[in-house]
């Protein structure tokens, strides 16, 4: 999820509020075909990866590209609103009872000699680091993947060097959507849902994206696993209900600490 | 194959190009002269439709591009070197110069053409690993054209090469710049630089404050008055 809010951000320069709607979404598709197609949860990803990126490109071509030149505060407002939009057509759809998806795979686990893990835990991990293999190979190794950063890193130059950088913003869109989608197909395996489920992934995306950079998917994936530390053992030392504030506090500090994120000091700290 | 009719181009009220009309044939290197400001630097931009112009028409080879969107323009033939060369200066050296064949009509002879850029710039390929934004001046100027060159141009447009370089770097640029057109690639240069732009051109425009004011053949400017006094100082 916080890939998706970085690539978006990255090549649009906007800052998608929707994004825990889609997360909703990924959830509730899965979830909703396997209640009434009996669709096993973990092949929902072949759904719901190409659907969210049509349905984000089509997003980005008629509502985002109409805000871009604009105030940032025009495509905040309009991604907030989105994102109610979307929250409150799941309640339609779906209405607000909590969901859960059981199958015998997500109740299994496995004894690693005294510790014993979840095997759908184990799954999303290493869903999530192929994930991020598959968005790094795309973008160093096609044409597609080095226009997106070109369009991310000088939009004027892209346009001169003949990049259709109006398509390209497009699939930046569909697959910062798509991303999210799968990030919620994912998380549905591990936890039960609500149309307000997101939220505070929502927050804690910032809060990842603003320590590793919000340029750099490396970068998202070790501001990642900082935060998952620094929650870890916080709650060794105080109440489990306060975990969430975390990730608020963490957010604070480097922002007052560090403005460019631990990623912009470490480049900062280089250059000196 | 390049005809430029009457073009207007103003950012808000205030104009910058005026009635502008030049023609550029096959095979030429021509030459766009004046002092800052005169709007050259806008006029290239027109032609690659990053900046809009008001009224006046462009057509390549006979078809109109004049609202066409840039990467039409790419795709139809014409590459731009922008002044400050706009690399990607987080990419690598590699990848800013494959870039340059992203458009449709250069993409099947990609790595071709990358061969026949390294050769005409072995410093390229040397440095090809490197991040874009740690090269020389002079290297990056390279990277640019090589960028350019990608793309299969039938005309290259190279705003101020030689800017910011080292005399012995400007000498090996221009070379190239000859050897770019001697392929068969019509040049369109601007430059600060006049007297070595008049060395490589066949032709030239003299542009002051958005209008054509002279032109001519290369040996015509320089045995000009004006262009001896304006801008060789003699």
């Amino acid at each position: 999820m916080s890939y998706g809010l970085a690539l978006i951000y990255g090549v649009l320069k906007v800052i998608n509020l929707a994004n825990a709607g889609f997360l909703m979404l990924g959830a509730y598709v899965t979830w909703w075909m396997w209640s009434t197609w009996h669709v096993e949860p973990l092949l929902a990803p072949l759904v719901i990866v190409p659907l969210f990126f049509g349905v984000g490109f089509l997003i980005e071509k008629f509502l985002v590209r109409r805000v871009l030149g604009q105030e940032p505060i025009v495509s905040l407002l309009l991604l907030f609103g989105l994102w109610l939009v979307l929250q409150n057509l799941a309640y339609t759809l779906f209405t607000g009872d909590t969901r859960s998806i059981e199958t015998p795979f997500i109740d299994s686990s496995v004894h690693l000699g005294p510790i014993q893990i979840a095997w759908p835990r184990i799954y999303v991990f290493v869903a999530g680091v192929l994930a991020l293999v598959a968005l790094q190979t795309l973008l160093t190794r096609t044409q597609l993947g080095r226009a997106i950063r070109a369009v991310a890193q000088d939009r004027d130059a892209a346009k001169i060097t003949g990049i259709d950088v109006d398509r390209v913003m497009g699939i930046a869109f569909g697959l910062g959507i798509a991303l999210t989608g799968f990030a919620g197909s994912l998380l549905s395996l591990l936890f039960s849902f609500n149309p307000d489920f997101g939220r505070t992934l929502l927050l804690k995306s910032f809060c990842i994206i603003v320590l590793g950079g919000l340029d750099s998917f490396v970068g998202v994936a070790f501001g990642a696993l900082a935060l998952a530390l620094a929650e870890a053992f916080g709650v060794r030392y105080m109440a489990a209900s306060l975990q969430n504030l975390i990730s608020f506090v963490v957010l604070v500090v480097v922002l007052v600490a560090f403005p460019k994120g631990i990623a912009g000091m470490i480049r900062s700290l280089r250059r000196a | 194959m390049l005809e430029i009719r009457d073009l207007v181009v103003g950012y808000g009220d205030v104009g910058v190009l005026w009635e502008c009309s030049l023609h550029i044939e096959r095979g030429e290197v021509v030459t766009l002269l004046g002092a800052n400001g005169a709007g050259k630097t806008t006029l290239m931009r027109a032609i690659s439709r990053i900046v809009e112009s008001s009224s006046g028409t462009m057509t390549l080879d006979g078809i109109d591009i004049t609202k066409a969107p840039s990467q039409d323009v790419v795709n139809a033939g014409i590459a731009h070197v922008p002044e400050g060369r706009k690399l990607w200066p987080e990419m690598t050296v590699e990848e800013n110069v494959l870039l340059g064949a992203y458009p449709k009509r250069a993409r099947a002879a990609t790595y071709e053409t990358l061969e026949e850029v390294y050769a005409l710039f072995p410093r390229i390929k040397e440095r090809r690993k490197q991040i874009a934004g740690t090269l020389s001046g002079g290297e990056q100027q390279m990277v640019a054209i090589g960028r350019g060159l990608m793309s299969l141009p039938e005309l290259l447009m190279l705003d101020e090469p030689s800017l910011g370089l080292a005399p012995i770097i400007v000498g090996e640029l221009f070379e190239s710049i000859r050897a770019i057109n001697a392929r068969g690639t019509t040049v369109l240069l601007v430059e600060q630089n006049v007297m070595g732009a008049l060395q490589v051109a066949t032709r030239g425009y003299v542009l002051e404050t958005g209008r054509v004011v002279t032109t001519g053949t290369r040996a015509e400017l320089l045995a000009s008055d004006e262009i001896q006094k304006a801008y060789l100082g003699l």
